[in-house]
């Protein structure tokens, strides 16, 4: 009959019922996390309220002050500034480009392939070939935009040590570098479209600008919002291109937020306030990506 | 092959009690229907059987064995699911090997017994495929061939073919009797279609929001339906329902219907209670065209099924009652008839939906 | 542009496209340029870079980064980091993602939000105390160190969790049945479906680990340790004045020639990756 009614002990099988070894299975993870991510986290909270002495590595109790330090800091306002700056430089040119990019590239043609696959391809490299790269670009006298000012006959300008242009020539390195993300955003929100919509707009009469305006915008408007606020939460992390390329100079004019961070922590050991300054970044960061949760929640009730 | 018993069960999800002081015998051998609308809890009350759900209060015994607290795989029951469940990267081989894989079964048995299963369920040259090349119907055949090996103490269905076309629906189910005939397997067969419980289950049991309607053989349930629900869920198309006066002079009940017209029934006048409104209840068979009926009437609409014309009648009183005449039939819309409804058929519902049947011959 | 349902190509379609192209060139003219600089001799470069423009050009800087450049043990470390750390990241997120969702133990549903918070966490908020710990565990310079704190990304547990959920139930109750028990339904019945995310995270994780930048930087400080990303910038001081312009160059041009080969064969799973991944 039923030979194989009963299964002995060694061979039973699970239920679906809770049992605290199923837990075993998010347990490696969770050491990791909790020893990697939430221990450094609630120790680098402890740390901003210390000073640190470079010589002798103690460490003092010191409540807020390494953050009314920063808040007195001129260096550490401008850096904060230029953070912004930078932020306000890029997004909008990932936004714009990207959607422009995506939009005349949305076609299954082998050749729009190809392009977008130049677009993106940059975003797989390092940071340190991309700024290897751009210094090359950017040398005075002997990088190809000098050589190529120089045709108009115009005297080189050296970007990177002037005060002016330091931080927008990080932009631009930084544009060409990671375009093909916000393009590749687009493009599957894009995509998304259902076609219908195009054909009754078309059969509607209406125009390439009254379907863009009317028709495609609206429809990815919540992909338009998650890249924003991506691009801003990406782009406040600045850090390998203003190293690499400036050194944060000339006078701290291109020194971003965690430039800071790591010379005044890695460099000066002063690790307090380094930690204050993280903290910092931390908040305005909480502060962005809270905004993208409370805007998606909006867009999705629309 | 065991039987199986459900001693007063019952569950809970969340503040809903969806099964309710359930109790239940089924047979050892024996093959029986769930038969309800969806959300009855019929596929509640299998998977607690299969040990999917947990039960709130109550037992479950298979054998005589109290199963209710064992995990699934432990309770000796195989099931075949509504949408095949089947392990897309295996080979139907190794889907239908992985239970007994699992237990420690000798190769040998696991390949003679894929074999054997394999050569009732007529899928051997499938066996080295996988699911995603067969069809609905030869994926079905596995899900089955699946539990067979196992050779389980009972075999759990859920509403299996329900998922397949129409005319391969029909196929599959005269298989599935001959497979029963073959095995004599305990089954539990969950389903809403009515054809399916009556063709293929030796008794069915319909539910209705949690609890059983009535239990019984398929020709029992269609000529006896202890409740309106089931008159109505049962047999196609549904028994007609006319408001009716009650005349309890006689030995048995005799009624007046709406227009005026009388019936006599071989109802027992003693087996009504005292007060109470009632409705006749009479299947469309029993209604038939007679140029000596009592019971006047304008046809609206015919439906010629082939076999037999159904006719959808509007009486004096405004009400409508579904006739039936020969395959052949000459009726058209319009036409003015008389109909005779058969007294023995005859059935009395009151207003809470309890029923009322001719005596039964001794 | 946009519009589909349009029939035929006007002159606008043409502009854009030109416009496009033109774009595109400009977008690999820097990488032309340095590729070009790299089949220069350096002391021609020293003088003047326009010399690019015309022969000789030389295969000496290739031979030379060859013979004594970094760039072989660097890009050897960044191999086995970002191997093992990628088959790490898919096992701890593979079990992790079954465990919140195919199974069912106290606590598990305010634990997983616990471990989703941790998406909202920079690396910079950590990297201090990242730092301070593995100092004071004596562990820096180690492949270990290199690897390990990447792994508390909750990135791949919350892809794993939401691929594992897409995937119907009754597989895991038709197993039940069959008396798999809870790993063996992970491993046998459940994780062989799970390829495709597998490769999706697999590459996410692989190119993270690659370029990763500020940590090997704080931590793997001596050059032995080195990992590419690291390597490549420590050859970027006193760019200026460097007598071996066209070295540099062609070191650069090694070092990232294998993630473009890469990125040429599985375009396609890096894009779905990495735009998967921003979209969260």
């Amino acid at each position: 009959m039923s030979d194989a009614a009963a299964p002995t002990r060694r061979f039973r099988g699970a239920d679906n019922l809770p049992n605290w070894r199923n837990g075993l299975f998010i347990l490696p993870f969770l050491i990791v996390y909790l020893g990697l991510l939430v221990y450094p986290l609630l120790w680098g909270m402890w740390i901003s309220f210390q000073q640190y002495d470079m010589f002798d590595k103690s460490a003092t109790f010191a409540g807020l002050t390494n953050f009314t330090n920063l808040a007195d800091d001129p260096i550490f306002r401008g850096v904060v500034r230029n953070t912004f700056v930078f932020v306000a430089l890029t997004v909008p040119t990932f936004v714009v480009i990207g959607f422009a990019l995506a939009l005349a590239l949305n076609r299954p043609t082998r050749s729009a392939a190809i392009l977008r696959a130049v677009f993106f391809g940059a975003s797989v490299l390092s940071v340190t070939i991309v700024t290897i790269i751009w210094k090359m670009m950017y040398l005075p006298g002997r990088g190809l935009i000098s050589l190529f000012i120089g045709l108009f006959g115009l005297a080189p300008i050296s970007f990177l040590t002037s005060a002016n242009l330091a931080l927008p020539a990080v932009a631009a390195t930084t544009v060409w570098w990671i375009i093909g993300l916000p393009m590749m955003l687009f493009l599957a929100a894009l995509q998304q479209i259902p076609p219908e919509l195009y054909e009754a707009a078309a059969l509607d009469n209406a125009g390439r600008w009254r379907t863009l305006w009317s028709i495609t915008l609206p429809s990815i408007m919540r992909t338009f919002i998650v890249v924003v606020i991506y691009e801003i939460v990406a782009q406040f992390q600045l850090f390998g291109q203003a190293l690499l390329l400036t050194q944060g100079g000339p006078n701290n004019t291109s020194r971003p937020i965690v430039l800071f961070i790591y010379e005044t922590g890695f460099r000066d050991w002063n690790l307090g306030y380094a930690a204050a300054a993280s903290e910092v970044l931390f908040f305005l960061m909480a502060i962005a990506a809270m905004l993208q949760y409370l805007a998606s929640r909006r867009s999705e009730t629309h | 092959m065991s039987a199986i018993e459900l001693d007063r069960v019952s569950k809970t999800f969340g503040p809903v009690e969806v099964i309710r002081d359930l109790s239940l015998q089924i047979n050892s051998g024996e093959f029986v229907a769930f038969l309800g609308a969806s959300g009855c809890g019929k596929t509640t009350l299998l998977r607690m059987i299969a040990g999917l759900e947990t039960l709130n209060g109550g037992e479950i015994r298979i054998g005589g064995r109290r199963i209710d607290s064992l995990p699934p795989g432990a309770r000796g029951v195989a099931m075949v699911f509504q949408h095949y469940a089947l392990y897309p990267h295996m080979t139907i081989r190794e889907n239908m090997a992985f239970g007994l894989k699992n237990i420690g079964v000798d190769r040998a048995v696991i390949d003679a017994r894929v074999a054997e299963a394999a050569r009732i369920l007529e899928i051997e040259p499938l066996l080295e495929r996988k699911p995603g090349q067969l069809s609905g119907g030869q994926r079905q055949r596995v899900a089955i061939g699946r539990a067979l090996v196992k050779k389980p103490e009972a075999f759990l269905f859920d509403e299996p073919l329900s998922n397949l076309d129409a005319a391969l629906r029909v196929r599959t189910r005269v298989e599935l009797a001959r497979l029963h005939q073959q095995t004599r397997a305990t089954t539990i067969f969950v389903t809403h279609d009515q054809v399916e419980a009556m063709t293929l289950a030796e008794r069915i049991i319909v539910m209705n929001a949690g609890k059983i309607e009535q239990i019984g053989a398929p020709m029992r349930i269609y000529s006896r339906p202890a409740t309106e629900f089931v008159a109505r869920f049962v047999g196609s198309p549904s028994m007609n329902f006319l408001p009716v006066d009650i005349d309890r002079a006689g030995d048995n009940v005799a009624l007046t219907l709406a227009g005026g017209s009388t019936l006599a029934t071989h109802i027992a006048s003693k087996s009504l209670p005292a007060n109470g409104t009632f409705r006749l209840g009479i299947r469309a068979e029993a209604v038939r065209i007679d140029p000596q009926g009592l019971v006047p009437g304008k046809i609206e609409v015919v439906e010629r099924l082939g076999d037999r014309t159904h006719l959808h009648t509007r009486l004096a009183d405004g009400s409508t009652i579904i006739a039936e005449d020969v395959g052949a039939s000459r009726a058209a819309s319009g036409d003015a008839i008389k109909l005779r409804l058969d007294p023995a058929e005859a059935h009395l519902f009151d207003d809470k939906g309890a029923a009322f049947h001719a005596q039964e011959a001794p | 542009m946009a519009a589909r349902g349009m029939v035929g190509k006007t002159w606008g379609d043409r502009i854009v496209l030109g416009a496009v192209i033109a774009l595109a060139i400009l977008w690999i003219v820097p990488i032309a340029w340095v590729l070009a600089l790299s089949f220069k001799a350096n002391s021609e470069l020293m003088m003047s870079t326009s010399s690019v423009l015309h022969p000789p050009y030389t295969f000496k800087n290739y031979a030379d980064v060859m013979a004594t450049s970094g760039v072989f043990h660097w890009f050897v470390n960044s191999i086995v980091v970002s191997g093992t750390a990628t088959f790490l990241t898919l096992a701890l997120a593979s079990l992790a993602g079954y465990g919140f969702s195919r199974t069912e133990f106290r606590g598990r549903d305010i634990l997983f939000v616990f471990v989703l918070l941790g998406l909202a966490v920079p690396e910079q908020a950590v990297i201090i105390a990242r730092h301070q710990l593995f100092t004071d565990w004596k562990l820096h310079n180690t492949y270990l160190a290199l690897i390990m704190p990447g792994l508390s990304n909750a990135f791949g547990v919350f892809l794993m969790t939401q691929y594992f959920r897409s995937i119907p139930k009754d597989i895991d109750e038709a197993a039940m049945l069959d008396n798999a028990s809870r790993f063996k339904i992970f491993w046998r019945v459940l994780l062989p479906l799970t390829i495709p995310a597998q490769a999706t995270l697999g590459i996410f994780t692989f190119l993270l680990y690659w370029n990763d930048y500020l940590w090997p930087l704080i931590s793997a400080t001596r050059p032995e340790m080195f990992t590419l990303t690291v390597g490549i910038a420590s050859t970027q001081t006193n760019f200026a004045q460097s007598e071996g312009l066209g070295f540099l160059m062609a070191q650069a041009i090694f070092a990232g020639l294998p993630v473009f080969i890469v990125y040429l064969f599985f375009q396609k799973y890096i894009v779905q990756a990495v735009a998967g991944a921003a979209v969260r």
